[in-house]
């Protein structure tokens, strides 16, 4: 090469490693520290949130959904506290967490896109390890008396320490048609009987699918003596005990359900189609109004009603955190806070059929007659029978190893 | 207009394009449908219910899709532009002249066609982080670029390989201006190729998912993002109602490129 | 003389470096941070090791290998399929196209469909539940959507192919007309007239011009189909899955330690696809020239 194309190379291999070193950190403030904040009290919260714009990424999968805060829950936050509301729409909260771990990696420690999101279980989870949240700050919140201690302890086993604020609640339910199926296998056991008789009939969502991952949950629990058992410390004997029984029940299933357990659907919207086309007889969701939601759309028959196990169905909560680099820490606050009010939960309740994990006490006279006064759907289970029928959640390690190796011992056959 | 030696259709022929027309068309049928259906279970062939909800939907501001649409275009028109400016200079020069390097130069142009998607996507992030161009509209236009910009230089290189440069030299010599010869030598006949090349950038930078949602962060929305959230979500009257109104200006670029696809007499 | 072959060569990078600046620069400067990434040199949490575990395991990984083998097998049946589709739609419709322009607009509608609507399509058609299911209940040859043939998230893969072959084949047949419109029917004519048979005419003739218009479509579309992950997504399994997919499931999964597998399966997908594209590429070279010493 002549020395012209030299010098060219020269600067082109230089130009790639200078874009390859993370930029400078430009004039952004990184957010303020927690305590102080704390040193500054609510009220200066709401001031200093005054005419800012909040970024709340949040699942966006759902017309009524986003209609509902992009509208009412917008104007709301606009007239009371000034605050300009913008959703940042995501098809699954693993990408708000990707999105804040590259960040984090690459250095972008202050002027986040994300100021809050709505947040639980194994994302909270690689959240918090990867310290990716900004707090604790839940404890400040003056709508936090309104929660359970249970709520605010541990997120699928998790300690949350005060890094993420309880927003709502949700528990495992099935979904089926009356009309075709008029009485449906009420325990886990009558379930396996069931599918035997109807091969072809059943089938649930691929771990790691979120809702797939619970329903396996289930047989975990049954086969390790219990929730209570699995909800403390991960114990690797435990696991190793409890998880062969579940795979060997869940391959005694395999033969007898859709497909012949070959293949799954991918996704629970993908659970929904076969169902709604009566190629299964039974769906399954973590939303308790989620059967009434899709006969208000059209997608289910009007027929369909949702249960759960005589002997109890996993329930969790989810939460609202604030990201390590959030732009307004002051604004994220006062939306929480105010998504967390007992009215703001009720109507939310009444709109879109999400469950508040309020405690009934601490309510007022006004909020509690508001708190009965909600109209349910026709196949949602009320709060009273959700509530005696619920699981709490085993702690992170067993769910993620089961999933793990559910992909070996049951899809691969290894 | 020339009449054909040969109008007549042969039946070979005239099979083909019935069954492309019925399998191209068909796919926007069933959309239409779908979009209109307000739950559409076996064994109906036809929903059995009508609603406009997904319309209306589509319509509402306060979903974010027409602004979603607005800066899907904006993007993608941007996206044309500045792939044809850097694209040209480079297609002249690649396909005119000959140097040491070239075949690297364009095999390196390759990769950004050939590469899988999550691969490049994870290390154009990462890269662009360190930039401080994430999250922006200007960083998704650049991220767009590199994908569209070697399309545009090989259509563009095909035409400038047919292109000859005595043209250019007889205008000078006869006392035109660097700039008046390109603007009335060089680019008029290139200009099919040009159009070629603009729509293909428009549907590269049309067509990006995962570089969107990566560098925009969910910040920047474009029609896909909100069409795969909504598919994900299990509306699918709404997904398809996005995707209908998704296919629009793609056809309008498409109808508009034909124009320059004339055979030759 | 040295002058102004210097100064050309000035002109010549000032002509190049916006675009080797865009794609050179930004691309390749991203692979390289990818590549960094899948050998642990630049970890999202944790500490720098560098460690090609990622890159090791899939020899050992049983998984990996089916996936491997699915992935290029399908994607080899899909290409073919779709280049000979494509090339007689073209050869079909050539003359259709100069009169109807209308024609050639509804040939570029699979162009403007996503891939993913595309894949949802022929769900909705294909699908034990589907149209075509529908159609046949109604003619009363099947009662229920369990006795229609399973075509979808199958152990072959035809709803995937399906749904490629109906985006790839116009695209390659709209690359194919480009260049038969340019070229014209000269050569043809000639050799009809010197009582050429309309075989000899193909094979001798057409094809050797198209060639190159084929082949390198047929190749972009190898490589997309390889690395695509939606379509596979939608409408195949989970096990054998395609490598795209399986990137994708390591991609989003929550345990952080799968992100260098993820960016690992993705780079040998890239990898493994250029090895099939070099061996093509020779391949066709070679028969090319063969074909040439027939003609003249």
């Amino acid at each position: 090469m002549n020395r012209h194309q030299y010098r060219v190379a020269v600067l082109f291999i230089l130009s790639i490693a200078t874009v390859l070193t993370p930029a400078c950190n430009r004039k952004v403030q990184p957010p303020l520290t927690p305590a102080q904040f704390s040193a500054m009290g609510w009220q200066s919260f709401e001031r200093t949130a005054q005419r800012s714009t909040v970024n709340f990424a949040m699942w966006a999968g759902d017309e009524s959904r986003n209609r509902y805060f992009h509208t009412v829950v917008a104007e709301e936050l606009k007239q009371r506290f000034g605050i300009m509301l913008q959703i940042v729409p995501l098809g699954d909260t693993g990408e708000a967490v990707n999105k804040l771990l590259i960040e984090k990696s690459g250095g972008k420690i202050a002027g986040g896109s994300i100021d809050m999101l709505w947040i639980n279980g194994e994302n909270f989870r690689t959240a918090k390890q990867g310290n990716l949240l900004w707090g604790p700050f839940a404890a400040g919140l003056p709508s936090i008396r309104y929660f359970s201690g249970q709520s605010r302890h541990r997120d699928f086993g998790t300690e949350i320490e005060d890094m993420e604020a309880p927003w709502m609640r949700a528990q495992f339910v099935i979904a089926y048609d009356s009309a075709r199926v008029p009485d449906p296998p009420r325990s886990l056991s009558a379930l396996l009987e069931w599918v035997r008789h109807h091969p072809g009939r059943f089938t649930y969502p691929a771990p790691p699918d979120f809702t797939g991952s619970v329903f396996i949950r289930h047989f975990l629990i049954e086969c390790g003596g219990g929730a209570a058992a699995l909800a403390t410390k991960f114990d690797p004997q435990l696991y190793e005990r409890a998880s062969a029984c579940a795979f060997e029940r869940l391959n005694q299933m395999r033969p007898y359900l859709w497909r012949r357990g070959e293949t799954y659907p991918a996704s629970p919207s993908d659970l929904n189609r076969l169902f709604s086309n009566g190629e299964i007889d039974f769906s399954m969701d973590y939303g308790p109004s989620f059967a009434s939601q899709h006969i208000a759309r059209g997608d289910f028959p009007a027929s369909v009603r949702t249960y759960v196990f005589d002997e109890g169905t996993i329930g969790n909560h989810s939460y609202l955190a604030i990201p390590f680099n959030a732009s307004n820490v002051a604004g994220a606050m006062v939306v929480i806070n105010y998504l967390m009010s007992p009215e703001q939960e009720l109507d939310q309740m009444q709109a879109l059929g999400d469950i508040p994990p309020l405690v009934p006490e601490r309510l007022s006279a006004e909020q509690s007659a508001l708190a009965n006064g909600v109209k349910l759907g026709p196949a949602t289970l009320p709060m009273e029978e959700l509530q005696s029928h619920l699981l709490p959640e085993p702690d992170a390690e067993y769910t993620q190893r089961f999933q793990q190796d559910w992909l070996r011992k049951v899809l691969q056959q290894r | 207009m020339k009449h054909g030696n040969k109008t007549t259709l042969h039946g070979a022929a005239l099979g083909a394009a019935v069954v492309i027309s019925v399998v191209a068309c068909f796919p926007i049928v069933l959309l239409a449908l779908r979009s209109l259906a307000r739950g559409w279970y076996w064994p109906d062939l036809i929903p059995q219910t009508f609603s406009l909800r997904a319309w209306k939907y589509v319509f509402d501001s306060s979903s974010g899709i027409p602004e979603a649409m607005l800066t899907s275009v904006a993007v993608a028109l941007a996206v044309t532009v500045l792939s044809l400016c850097v694209s040209f200079p480079a297609a002249r020069t690649l396909a005119l002249e000959e140097f040491r390097g070239k075949q690297l130069i364009i095999l390196l142009l390759t990769f950004p066609v050939l590469a899988p998607p999550l691969a490049s996507a994870m290390g154009l992030h990462a890269l662009f982080l360190r930039l401080g161009i994430t999250d922006s509209v200007w960083g998704v236009i650049l991220v767009h670029v590199i994908p569209a910009a070697p399309y545009c230089t090989f259509m563009l290189m095909s035409s400038f390989a047919n292109f000859d440069t005595d043209w250019e030299a007889q205008a000078r010599s006869l006392g035109a201006s660097p700039g008046a010869v390109f603007l009335y030598v060089t680019l008029p006949a290139v200009a099919p190729g040009m159009a070629v090349a603009a729509g293909f950038a428009f549907l590269v930078s049309w067509s990006q998912y995962l570089v969107t949602l990566l560098i925009g962060g969910g910040r920047v929305l474009t029609l896909p993002l909100l069409l795969v959230t909504m598919q994900q979500g299990g509306d699918t009257a709404t997904a398809a109602a996005i995707a209908i109104v998704y296919l629009a200006p793609a056809m309008v670029v498409l109808t508009l490129v034909a124009r320059f696809l004339k055979p030759v007499s | 003389m040295v002058s102004e072959v210097n100064s050309r060569g000035h002109r010549r990078i000032w002509h190049l470096a916006p675009l080797m600046f865009t794609v050179g620069l930004l691309f390749v400067g991203g692979m390289t941070l990818a590549v960094l990434q899948s050998i642990g040199l630049l970890p999202i949490v944790g500490p720098t090791h560098c460690s090609f575990a990622p890159y090791t395991s899939f020899a050992s990984d049983a998984e990996f290998r089916s996936s491997l083998v699915f992935t290029f097998g399908l994607a080899s049946v899909a290409t073919a399929l779709s280049a000979v589709l494509g090339l007689w739609l073209a050869l079909s419709l050539k003359a259709a196209v100069r009169h109807s322009r209308i024609l050639g607009l509804i040939l570029q509608i699979p162009l403007a469909l996503p891939h993913l609507v595309m894949a949802l399509f022929v769900m909705e058609l294909l699908a034990p539940s589907g149209l075509l299911a529908r159609f046949a209940y109604g003619l009363g040859m099947i009662h229920d959507p369990a006795a229609f043939p399973e075509l979808t998230n199958d152990r072959f893969g035809i709803a995937i192919i399906v749904s490629y072959v109906l985006k790839e084949a116009p695209f390659i047949a709209l690359m194919v007309l480009a260049v038969i419109m340019r070229i014209g029917e000269d050569y043809d004519a000639v050799a009809r007239v010197l009582g050429a048979s309309p075989w000899q005419r193909l094979w001798h003739i057409t094809l050797p011009q198209l060639w190159p218009a084929l082949a390198s479509s047929s190749l972009v579309v190898f490589a997309f189909i390889s690395g695509a992950y939606e379509t596979p997504l939608l409408l195949g399994r989970q096990y054998p899955a395609m490598l795209p997919v399986v990137a994708q499931r390591k991609f989003m999964d929550v345990d952080l330690a799968s992100r260098p597998g993820a960016i690992a399966a993705g780079i040998v997908i890239a990898v493994i696809t250029a090895i099939f594209l070099t061996g093509y590429m020779r391949l066709a070279r070679a028969l090319s020239a063969k074909e040439r010493a027939l003609i003249f």
